[in-house]
């Protein structure tokens, strides 16, 4: 089921987290915010089920993409 | 007017204001709204009962009213029928009650040094969601109530909270309590002076009335014991 996304302009934010330090870092999610500060509440309130030891988002507008699933090696 | 009835009043505010974010776990303006304020409800409620737990290394209550009912603020009295209600409890409200825990967490009371510090950490993503979101939305009407409400909590000028902090309890006084709020809250206070001679010092507030019977059952466990089966 869809739903409105009530803000003007968004950006989309990886969640990446790990439970112990040798493990590296996994993306856990994802969350849609207007700005940095809301997409780090809503990151914390949605993916904080686990202990995690460390949690990041990224805006997915700064992943610098190579190539893709079924895409040739660039 | 004692600690007790300070962190007692503390304790119940946020069991209240748990309970309001809670209710819109499923009415927020989007998903991830409503799993924040899921979220921040149970911390909240969470940090209530950390709060009641250290009630009893705090003395004794200033009277039967303290123990009984609960001292929350007018704000919290009936649900929220406007996000923009909630966007100024979060923005406001839980900053002045995170500043009062701030205040007695760097205090001299232990028990409160060493249980309020995790509260303070949460409470940052809280602060976060209330300042976003009051950038998004126009809340000006329930941002001057509730920043009124908690010039209130805090209490007029030479009263018991600056008498705990020229204790060392609390590390704020009024004065500063006020000057952080407005610092955080990043606005100009409402106009509105407050008449002190209204004000109930147990119940923190000078408004009358309170939660409904049912919401005070609720709370308390009693609509659900009604449904267990009896013992013996």
């Amino acid at each position: 089921m869809g739903y409105i996304r009530v803000h003007a302009n968004v950006r989309e934010y990886d969640v990446f987290a790990r439970k112990a330090r040798v493990e590296p870092l996994r993306q856990v999610g994802s969350v849609v915010a207007p700005d940095d500060d809301l997409a780090m509440a809503y990151a914390r309130a949605t993916y904080d089920e686990e202990r995690w030891v460390e949690m990041m988002i990224v805006p997915r507008d700064a992943v610098i993409r190579l190539w893709g699933p079924g895409e040739p090696e660039r | 007017m004692s600690l007790y009835s300070l962190v007692k009043s503390l304790a119940d505010n946020k069991q209240l204001l748990g309970m309001r974010y809670a209710e819109w776990c499923t009415a927020a303006p989007s998903l991830e709204a409503d799993i924040a304020a899921a979220a921040m409800g149970l911390d909240d409620i969470g940090h209530s009962r950390v709060l009641y737990g250290s009630l009893r290394e705090l003395g004794t209550p200033d009277g039967a009213s303290d123990e009984g009912d609960l001292a929350g603020v007018a704000y919290l009295d009936t649900p929220w029928t406007d996000w923009r209600q909630f966007v100024a409890a979060n923005a406001v409200l839980d900053s002045a009650f995170s500043l009062m825990i701030e205040a007695l967490a760097n205090g001299n009371v232990e028990v409160l040094r060493s249980r309020l510090k995790k509260m303070l950490q949460e409470e940052r993503y809280h602060a976060m969601h209330g300042h976003s979101w009051m950038r998004e939305a126009d809340a000006g009407d329930a941002v001057t109530q509730a920043w009124q409400e908690s010039l209130e909590w805090f209490g007029p000028e030479a009263g018991e909270v600056d008498a705990l902090q020229r204790q060392g309890t609390l590390t704020y006084g009024v004065r500063d309590l006020r000057r952080l709020l407005a610092e955080r809250v990043e606005g100009r206070p409402p106009d509105t002076a407050i008449d002190w001679s209204k004000w109930d010092a147990i119940r923190r507030r000078t408004a009358p009335g309170g939660i409904d019977q049912a919401t005070r059952d609720m709370l308390q466990g009693l609509a659900e014991k009604r449904y267990m089966p009896a013992s013996g």
